[in-house]
């Protein structure tokens, strides 16, 4: 007998005692694998819910993805025009999230660089500047650049508790024209 | 050619196949379900879904991997895990492809996503999951 008819006379034999599996035999490889994907999609809010890094299911089109909700008020975001009223305050720490090269091209003065894509280079040697009880201005490239929340996060598990991030990062804070290490005047067109 | 062609319809071959892809499949959905905020950060920075949806996303695939892969592993609707982790390995090219082609530096996302050892997604990487999404191929068509 080959293969193919063990597997016919298995399969004749499984219609006669069970009319389901007849049913479930015939059901497409493609209806099977969404019923994969169903269960997958069932099942994914439960560990979301006990997970205590869960992330909330469903964001604004203007939503942070990846801020777990245990974070979402600890993390909170400001924009340039306020970024830059703390930088003149001096209260604040800006934490520059984008790698060295950059970093070193051009920065906001007085900027810190911990670069996030080299952080477990660069956190050892950058942690004994860092008090806790500062607060820290974290930025990075632009809006789709998830460096800084990543690196806030961290922080967060480190026991920093003041932490705000710069909406739309460095893009937004050169749009806007203010200041940087190469233009210290900034390039803010006057109205 | 005679001797791969039997190997490759061979079912304990095949069999080993389907195991084989179910764990690397579990394995790399373990750290994705562990920080879904962290593979949520890497799916974003792919840049390929609106912001909306990232989440969701994020939550969801690593089921999609625990389930296909449990499939293979038991042997379970095994050609239809196998259907599935075909559609998984090329949406993952695509992701890797497009990034590449953008000039996006960006972390795999592949299997740790904690960033104590991640990989930049690279051609290297492309070329792996092009290996795995052939032999997905086979214990789908043949599985």
């Amino acid at each position: 007998m080959t293969g193919s008819e063990a597997q016919e006379t298995t399969g004749a034999t499984m219609e006669a005692q069970c009319p389901l599996c007849t049913l479930a035999a015939r059901v497409p490889h493609v209806v099977r694998a969404a019923v994969l994907v169903a269960l997958a999609v069932l099942v994914a809010p439960v560990t979301n819910q006990l997970n205590p890094l869960g992330i909330p299911w469903l964001l604004p089109a203007s939503g942070r993805p990846g801020i777990p909700r245990v974070y979402e008020r600890r993390l909170p975001e400001v924009k340039a025009a306020k970024a830059r009223d703390l930088l003149h305050q001096g209260d604040v720490v800006f934490l520059d999230s984008r790698d060295e090269k950059d970093y070193k091209l051009d920065h906001v003065p007085g900027a810190v660089n911990v670069p996030m894509r080299d952080w477990e280079r660069a956190w050892p040697k950058m942690r004994d500047n860092l008090p806790r009880e500062r607060t820290y201005l974290l930025y990075c490239y632009g809006a789709k650049c998830g460096l800084s929340t990543r690196q806030a996060k961290r922080m967060l598990g480190l026991g920093y508790t003041h932490l705000v991030i710069l909406e739309h990062g460095w893009a937004e804070w050169t749009k806007a024209g203010y200041e940087t290490v190469l233009h210290p005047k900034g390039q803010e067109k006057k109205p | 050619m005679k001797a791969l062609s039997r190997l490759l319809t061979n079912r304990i071959f095949l069999r080993l196949l389907g195991l084989f892809l179910g764990g690397v499949l579990i394995w790399a959905s373990l750290d994705k379900l562990r920080y879904p905020d962290r593979f949520a950060d890497i799916v974003r920075e792919y840049d390929m879904l609106p912001a909306g949806l990232v989440n969701a996303f994020a939550l969801v695939m690593p089921w999609a991997e625990v389930v296909t892969g449990a499939a293979l592993i038991l042997g379970l609707w095994r050609r239809a895990a196998g259907l599935l982790s075909v559609a998984l390995f090329a949406a993952f090219m695509v992701s890797i492809a497009q990034a590449l082609l953008r000039g996006l530096e960006i972390e795999c996302g592949c299997f740790d996503v904690s960033g104590m050892s991640a990989s930049k997604a690279g051609w290297d990487l492309f070329a792996r999951d092009a290996g795995l999404l052939l032999a997905s191929a086979l214990v789908w068509r043949r599985g």
